[in-house]
């Protein structure tokens, strides 16, 4: 039985096009009774199609709880005015909606029922904007970040007594700011980063109780002194001398700490005072932690961030030591090899998702990650890995290493992206039954190892990038059931018209290529006469960078004259005898 | 055949008389005619709609008729790979098929044949649709 099929139908006839909506629009000024999650239901479809425009939001007056237009350059005056009328607008997330100025708040003063605010990245939001937004007693949650608001601003805030999320980064706040937010005692979530304060500013924050997430990145504090609350702390990029050193009978247990970047004067007295018992998250991330015996005591942790870290083969042993509870480690851009990977198997029992992107290890690797049975994400992209290796003391004789997958019963996602493997060592991919996502991205694969993964039943998501992939491949392959998304970036021997006739028989499927993105550019700008428009820089092929068939150029004849004529260093110094194809070459219309 | 019918009324008076088994597609008025209780309703096989008008309640009880027809009948699922190499319109095709002892005649639409509605009612019938869970 569907369930709500019907109000389902309704919605999408509504919302079909513009047409639809005038007829319904005027059947009355404001919706009182539509009941909030079909209004919601509505007005969220009626945005993804570009079909809204400020009048219409008259009619969502009664009925909207959240409106959500980030990244809308469109929306000004006009459009707030409306949105100043809704009774009961709780959350309004502007950010990053670059009409958004100082006088376009005004529509939204007094605002009772609005908790929830985000102008974040709003460049013309001044501290005379930050007038409007005081009037808005009841605010609970405020985002200001990366605004044009200075501290006088901040200090102003003060008056929001009901505050308990405030997300001030990249915004100057002083110590003296911070000391006049001190009346804010509801406050949970602090966000600072790459503000002024410093060692005196930090001290403050005992004067909030329930201060439970704080993020101090790209600041100039040091020493954070003990806030029993506290849950989530950020101090990335900072040097750090010692966390949590003060007063107090009660320790915080601290859940999750990102120290991503940061940099230790004693790491091991840095983290003394750290009750690290509950400790669950940890970023140690591009530190440059040379010793990691702290780890050692720390038995909960359950996600380890370690990339671009100087951990090696020899100081692998405390996160060994420590991993029982494991479930995400991150090891990419480090120097581990094979031998870390014997230390780790057999000591994660419950880790899924491990990262080795750009590390040193190679196939030997694979056997030792059969003895981590949970594993259900592997990352080996952009390492030395073949698919084979070679028996002792034959160098003919290849021994696939792809195969020993097949014994992580859970393996769903596998990113073998930049590595050295080939069609052969490909081909027992296919024996991986429950592999979910596989992303490649090689200038050696063909269509041999494409029509392998025909055989893989679960595949939803593929990732064939940069492959020498031909139409015929693609349009003799049968995708597996399931399949939802394939990424063919790069594969520059396919046509346009190979694409949309793929893309034809296959509709379920979303293909990622370069002359995709156009065909959608195309099909946007026939529509473009909806009131929002679409963003255009999104639109730009990724990767920035744009790629010609340079034998489009040459008619057949010449192409064949030009395989037998000699490589062109040779021909460098005498262009007289550059074959006569070359020579008309700035003639050619570009391709 | 009498006491597999069910009665909706409009807001106007208006009585629609349909298959019980068309009206189970709502939940509300499953759970109505399913719920134990003496309730009216299942005792006089009749459900009084005042908010609901005439025209959209019509066009839910075709839209349990629909929904009967292809949401879960088999046989189109079967069917309709010969159907897609067929013509793109709409059309109407019978199929005769036995089952056990009774000869059945059955109308089937292709399976892309969707529920049209019109863009005036849409909002109407969304609230109608809500209150009646389909």
């Amino acid at each position: 039985m569907e369930e709500g099929g019907l109000v389902r139908r309704c919605i999408e006839a509504a919302a079909e096009s513009a047409k639809s909506v005038e007829k319904w629009r005027r059947q009355r000024r404001t919706l009182e009774r539509l009941p909030t999650q079909l209004a919601d239901a509505l007005f969220r479809l009626l945005h993804h199609r570009r079909l809204l425009y400020p009048s219409l939001l008259e009619i969502f007056q009664y009925c909207l709880e959240e409106v959500d237009f980030h990244g809308e350059n469109c929306i000004d005056a006009e459009w707030m005015a409306y949105l100043g009328g809704f009774r009961y607008l709780r959350a309004l997330n502007l950010a990053g909606c670059r009409g958004i100025n100082n006088s376009v708040l005004w529509s939204i003063t007094g605002m009772v029922s609005l908790k929830d605010l985000d102008i974040s990245r709003c460049s013309k939001i001044t501290d005379a904007g930050i007038e409007h937004i005081l009037s808005i007693s009841n605010l609970e949650r405020l985002c200001i970040s990366e605004t044009r608001v200075t501290s006088k601003g901040i200090i102003r805030l003060s008056s929001l007594v009901n505050l308990r999320s405030l997300d001030l980064g990249g915004l100057p706040v002083t110590d003296q700011a911070i000391d006049s937010l001190k009346v804010l005692v509801q406050l949970e979530y602090l966000d600072l980063w790459g503000s002024e304060i410093t060692n005196e500013g930090s001290l403050l924050f005992t004067r909030f109780p329930r201060l439970a997430h704080l993020n101090i990145a790209w600041t100039e504090v040091n020493c954070l002194p003990n806030l029993p609350s506290l849950i989530h702390l950020n101090m990335s990029n900072c040097s750090i001398h010692s966390i949590f050193q003060g007063h107090g009978p009660v320790k915080p247990s601290l859940s999750e700490l990102l120290v991503h970047g940061a940099t230790f004067a004693d790491v091991d007295q840095a983290f003394s005072y750290l009750n690290i018992d509950h400790l669950s998250v940890l970023d140690l991330s591009s530190s440059a932690i040379s010793d990691f015996n702290f780890l050692v005591r720390m038995r909960s942790l359950e996600r380890l961030d370690l990339s671009s870290s100087l951990m090696t083969d020899y100081l692998i042993t405390p996160v060994a030591s420590t991993a029982f509870k494991l479930r995400d480690l991150n090891l990419s851009n480090t120097k581990i090899t094979t031998q870390s990977m014997c230390i780790l198997a057999g000591k994660v029992p419950n880790l899924e998702k491990l990262s080795l992107s750009e590390s040193m290890i190679d196939d030997t690797s694979l056997q030792y990650l059969t003895l981590m049975p949970s594993l259900r994400t592997i990352d080996l992209s952009k390492t030395g890995i073949q698919g084979c290796t070679y028996a002792e003391g034959d160098r003919l004789a290849k021994i696939w290493s792809l195969p020993v997958l097949q014994n992580l019963d859970s393996l769903e996602i596998l990113n073998l992206e930049g590595t050295r493997v080939r069609d052969d060592s490909l081909h027992p991919l296919g024996l991986l039954k429950g592999l979910k996502h596989l992303y490649l991205k090689s200038d050696f694969l063909s269509d041999v190892s494409f029509h392998t993964m025909s055989s893989l039943p679960d595949l939803r998501v593929l990732g064939f990038q940069g492959a020498v992939l031909t139409n015929n491949g693609l349009l003799s392959f049968r995708p597996p059931e399931r399949l939802q998304v394939l990424d063919l970036r790069g594969c520059w021997l396919l046509s346009k018209d190979g694409i949309s006739s793929f893309c034809g028989a296959f509709p379920q499927i979303k293909v990622k290529h370069e002359s995709v993105q156009m065909l959608h550019l195309d099909q946007s700008q026939k529509l473009g006469s909806s009131k929002l428009k679409p963003d255009l820089t999104q639109c730009e092929p990724l990767g920035g960078h744009h790629f010609t068939d340079e034998r489009i150029k040459y008619s057949r004849e010449e192409l064949m004259e030009l395989t037998s004529s000699p490589p062109s260093d040779v021909l460098a110094g005498s262009l007289s005898l550059l074959p006569v194809a070359l020579k008309k070459a700035d003639d050619r219309p570009e391709a | 055949m009498e006491e597999d019918t069910v009665k909706l009324i409009s807001a106007e008076g208006f009585e629609f008389v349909i298959d019980k088994k068309a009206a189970m597609v709502s939940q509300t008025i499953r759970n109505m005619f399913t719920s134990p209780g003496n309730f009216s309703e299942t005792r006089l096989g009749e459900v009084t709609f005042p908010e609901i008008s005439t025209p959209i309640l019509e066009k839910i009880c075709q839209y349990f008729y629909w929904h009967l027809q292809f949401a879960r009948c088999a046989i189109p699922c079967i069917l309709s790979p010969i159907c897609q190499r067929l013509r793109p319109q709409t059309f109407m095709f019978i199929c005769i098929y036995s089952s056990r002892e009774n000869l059945c005649l059955s109308f089937y639409f292709r399976k892309e044949s969707e529920f049209h509605i019109e863009p005036e009612i849409t909002l109407e019938l969304m609230m109608a649709a809500n209150y009646l869970h389909t």
